[in-house]
């Protein structure tokens, strides 16, 4: 059996960023494993630019952000293997690899999970109504039309203000598309500023906070969806309904880190990020197995996604040197207002990056970090959004060895 | 008439004002930095965006290629410069950064690929 | 496209399972038989919309058609699993009771199930019952043993498929419109691709059969189209269960909502009862959603939102008394004043579980007018194609040696391979839909919902059949996927 000190499972920014960092540090036997055809990972649909704005300085499309990494991770001479699916993955860390070329079975001193998310169905949230076609999520509209040159509608209904929904209601109106209304449940946009601005106000394209697609409509192909108003609660209001005609209704209703093989393993998972548990190290609950990107927690900004997965490459080169990691003993939990965070254990010697989210939108407020009752990090925020994931660092002098941490939005 | 802005510059996300009369910024409120200030009269005077889209490649590995424009160009001229990216009609290979449009309309900003496409070897890859 | 006028001995309208079990147990003899099935593809309606159910027998009245003909499909199914190469679990079932009330309500059913011959049927307290399932709520239970649960979609097309390798011929798009009888006495059947001359003519036609029969000459009967709705949840959901477990029943004997596990390991929750208007009313709705959701979470602790992964409804084809809305037993006739026609109406629950049994009856009727001789080439025997996810290792490694299609997963929820849905779209009764190979291959019934795969899918569609962008459909006609290309004509 084959035997390399890390396997990555993802070529998508996390992916090839933990690679990179890995080689760089001396790590030489690196395998990374990626299902599609070609390295990128989603960045290869997102043609639209604003991504590495802090890791270059410069304002790049998706698959520019990624040829960086393509490029840098062939110079390296790191081997890459595409069309690559792991099957099963144990808390041995023995991965199973099936390709057009057979099955292989290989060994890893560390792996690397890097898989990325998928995105929340129809299904999952049992929307009434019929079967028809013409319903489908923003991401598989963004791979028809910007991979397949394959135009999936005319007459648009987004549900969800999530940031895919809406750089798609900004694609297809620029492909000649009417998109009719973005659909919001929650009484506030879950995407990005920016976002609404450029994509939505600039297109003229209305935004409907507190609602949401009750049904579906249509025979064969979608002819109308019936929207409802929604109470704070996100209850719908009867009597609300009413009937809007499309053939075309996209799905932006929040990611789903992707952690199948994860739990094969055996790894926990915090419900709260729908991701693994880790530490401050980026290991998760089995020894040996780390996370980064999308699939630990969904990022709204790769360039995270990159610091991210070097910072978990530096504790990989650890393991692999040393077969362990040090403990890391103490919980970090989110508490008043914070939605999630990242890590969920930490040693309370070393640094760390924080990242979290919070449950609603908030103005002039205030992140604290608690140890022990204690008080080891103050910072305001003068716009805090649920879109926006802030990270902060808690140095090693404000931490005692001894104490759980708490996180809250004062 | 008095306008709202949410800048979008920084994540602070400033909450400004602007008192417009006769086409004149009177007054702007609510800026934590100039560059706030700066986008909202950019934002009055002379919106400006960037675009990014896809241009047909005949042969290539894809269908497409994704292209983007290298600087901002006038809100009213999207429409305008989409169609001239529209007609366009390449053969594969293209790579990433490679020129499509030189200063499209005039606008002063580029159109480049953003995408290497490789010429077609045998039957269509599968994505 | 249109057929030649074609000529045959048996024309059976409807390609559901009762119409593809009639064609393979007629492909037995020497006659030249024709299914005609109205959608793009065969048990797409009431065979593909239910619970996969094989049922015991116990529910339905001593002597009925429904009784005799559950008892013995249920029989024969592990030899007909075998045959047809299609998944079946014989799990046994519990029907549980808290109350007196239900004591007797079982005692009943047992009584009744032991008149229709259903063997193994006893009541057993909670010692047993938490031997047998643990979770399962209740004081006492009536256990069947004889229960199991099978895919739908699977056996219909496996049906189709042997019967078509044993000589029959199916015709999809192809909806029956009127007839005229020849001077003969042979039907001319009047179809949307032409017309077709036969001396008997099967009426299956499901939730359509009561206008079916009517047009064939024997009007006066009535479908009442109830629906159900259901959930489709996590394999996750599944993973403790084994036994199905039904609620006890209602005081009129019908069972609320319960929770089955399929024999993918999928749980389905449902279904619920509601008498609508149309026939093929497939909508779920927001009330029965909620309704199903409330009632599942009462009793099924895994009804989580988490692991919902669908939902979707069937329509039970009721046949009633229309004075009195009682509902019929299963309706197969020849009337004597109409030759060479058989009648079947109202085949629901236990359809698919009596799918051969009414079969065997079709052919008896024929025999009753006519010799028939056998076809000295059938075969029973059918095979599926192989199943990536379910082999060992050593075996996914060796196809993969011989077929490098095996090694490409396109549906990676499910595991499903690029072979599999060649196969799929390649078969004697292909796909040529994104459902079409869902149904055949499992691609796209997973958690990501085809978030993965289905661009794949389409890709596979448009190279193998050469379908342009916009005849690409998810299922039925007219249920087009894209408007068109983005750039250009779009055809490379």
């Amino acid at each position: 059996m084959k035997s390399y000190q890390a396997v990555i499972i993802g070529g998508g920014p996390a992916g090839l960023g933990a690679a990179i960092a890995l080689k760089k540090q001396g790590i030489q036997d690196i395998l990374v494993v990626e299902r599609e055809h070609h390295l990128g990972g989603i960045l290869r649909q997102c043609i639209h630019d604003g991504f590495g704005l802090t890791r270059f300085g410069e304002s790049l499309s998706g698959p520019e952000y990624a040829q960086r990494f393509i490029e840098e991770a062939q110079r390296l001479q790191i081997e890459c293997r595409t069309d690559c699916t792991v099957l099963h993955l144990t808390e041995d860390k023995i991965v199973t690899l099936c390709s057009r070329a057979g099955l292989e079975v290989v060994a890893a001193r560390a792996v690397v999970l890097a898989m990325g998310c998928r995105e929340r169905t129809r299904g999952a949230l049992a929307i009434a109504g019929t079967r028809s076609a013409g319903v489908m999520t923003a991401g598989v509209a963004q791979h028809y039309m910007n991979l397949r040159n394959i135009m999936v509608g005319r007459e648009v209904v987004v549900l969800g203000s999530g940031d895919i929904g809406l750089i798609m209601a900004r694609r297809m109106t620029l492909e000649g598309a009417k998109v009719k209304g973005v659909f919001e449940i929650q009484p506030y946009p879950s995407g990005l500023p920016r976002n609404i601005m450029q994509c939505l106000n600039d297109y003229d394209i209305p935004l409907y906070l507190s609602h949401t697609v009750t049904e579906i409509r249509g025979r064969e192909r979608l002819s109308a969806v019936t929207i409802s108003q929604v109470d704070e609660a996100m209850r719908v209001l009867p009597g609300t309904e009413r009937e809007l005609s499309c053939d075309t209704l996209i799905l932006s209703v929040g990611l789903i880190p992707e952690n199948e093989l994860s739990l094969d393993a055996g790894v926990v998972l915090d419900y709260r990020t729908k991701g693994a548990l880790v530490d401050e190290y980026y290991q998760t609950s089995v020894p040996g197995i780390f996370a980064a990107g999308n699939v630990l927690h969904v990022h709204d900004l790769v360039d995270f996604v990159t610091l991210e997965a070097e910072a978990l490459a530096n504790a990989v080169t650890e393991y692999v040197k040393r077969n362990t990691m040090p403990d890391c003993k103490l919980t970090v939990v989110p508490g008043e207002g914070i939605g999630h965070v990242v890590p969920q254990r930490c040693s309370g010697r070393d640094a760390f990056t924080l990242s979290l989210r919070v449950t609603r939108p908030r103005r002039d407020c205030i992140v604290t970090v608690h140890q022990g009752g204690r008080e080891i990090l103050r910072q305001t925020v003068k716009n805090a959004l649920p879109a926006e994931m802030l990270q902060y660092s808690i140095p090693a002098e404000r931490l005692n060895a001894e104490g759980d941490l708490e996180v809250a939005l004062l | 008439m008095t306008r709202l802005f949410t800048c979008i510059i920084c994540p602070n996300g400033c909450h400004i004002t602007a008192e417009v009369l006769d086409d004149q910024i009177h007054k702007l409120e609510g800026a934590l930095c100039l560059r706030g200030e700066d986008y909202v009269r950019q934002e009055l005077t002379d919106p400006r965006r960037t675009i990014a889209t896809s241009v047909l490649v005949e042969g290539g590995e894809l269908p497409l290629a994704s292209v983007r424009l290298t600087g901002s160009i006038p809100k009213g001229e999207i429409f305008p410069v989409m169609e001239e990216i529209k007609a366009l009609h390449f053969s594969a290979p293209v790579a990433t950064g490679q020129m499509a449009i030189q200063n499209v309309r005039g606008l002063g900003s580029d159109v480049i690929f953003t995408k290497d496409v490789r010429r077609r070897t045998e039957q269509p890859k599968e994505e | 496209m249109a057929v030649m006028n074609r000529e045959f001995d048996v024309v059976v309208i409807g390609g559901g399972v009762v119409g593809c079990a009639i064609a393979r147990e007629l492909s037995r003899y020497r006659l030249r038989v024709a299914v005609l099935e109205k959608e793009c593809d065969i048990g797409t309606q009431t065979s593909a919309r239910n619970t996969g159910m094989l049922h015991a027998g116990f529910l339905y009245q001593t002597g009925s058609l429904k009784a005799q003909c559950a008892v013995e499909g249920n029989r024969e199914f592990d030899r007909v699993a075998e045959e047809l190469d299609v998944p079946f679990r014989r799990t046994g079932k519990l029907v549980v009771g808290f109350t007196e009330a239900h004591r007797a309500q079982l005692e009943q059913f047992m009584k009744r199930g032991e008149s229709n011959g259903v063997p193994g049927l006893r009541l057993i307290d909670r010692a047993e019952m938490d031997r047998l399932d643990p979770t399962a709520g209740g004081n006492f239970a009536m256990y069947v043993p004889t229960s199991g649960v099978l895919n739908p979609f699977l056996y219909t097309i496996a049906l189709a498929e042997n019967a078509v390798h044993n000589g029959a011929e199916l015709f999809r798009s192809c909806a029956f419109t009127g007839e005229i009888r020849l001077a003969d006495g042979r039907h001319c059947l009047h179809t949307t691709r032409g017309d077709f001359v036969t001396r008997w003519v099967v009426n299956s036609a499901g939730l359509q059969s009561a206008m079916v029969s009517a047009w064939l000459g024997k009007p006066g009967y009535t479908i009442a189209p109830v629906k159900g709705e259901y959930f489709v949840l996590d394999k996750r959901a599944g993973a403790h269960a084994s036994i199905s477990v039904y609620p006890a029943p209602n005081p009129d004997n019908t069972f609320d909502t319960h929770a089955t596990v399929t024999v993918e390991g999928n749980v389905l929750v449902g279904p619920d009862s509601q008498w609508v208007e149309e026939l093929e009313d497939y909508a779920t709705s927001p009330a029965g959603l909620d309704g199903l959701a409330e009632d599942g979470a009462r009793m099924f602790a895994h009804m989580k939102r988490e692991y919902y992964i669908r939902s979707f409804a069937g329509v039970r084809p009721k046949l009633i008394d229309p004075k009195t809305k009682k509902v019929q037993d299963f309706k197969l006739e020849a009337p004597e004043d109409i030759p060479g026609f058989i009648n079947l109406v109202g085949i629901e629950s236990p359809g698919l579980t009596s799918a051969l049994p009414l079969a065997r009856r079709v052919a008896e009727k024929i025999r009753g007018r006519e010799e028939l001789s056998l076809n000295e080439t059938f075969t029973p025997y059918r095979s599926g194609p192989p199943r990536f996810s379910e082999l060992t290792l050593e075996r996914q490694a060796e196809l993969i040696a011989e077929n490098a299609d095996y090694g490409e997963i396109i549906c990676r929820c499910e595991q499903v391979t690029k072979a599999e849905i060649l196969q799929a779209i390649h078969s004697p009764v292909g796909a040529a839909t994104v459902n079409g190979v869902k149904n055949r291959t499992r691609a796209s019934m997973g958690r990501c919902q085809g978030g993965y795969c289905q661009m794949r899918i389409t890709q596979m569609l448009r190279q193998e059949l050469g379908q342009s962008i916009t005849e690409v459909s998810l299922s039925s006609r007219g249920s087009y996927l894209f408007t068109g290309a983005v750039r250009g004509g779009g055809e490379e």
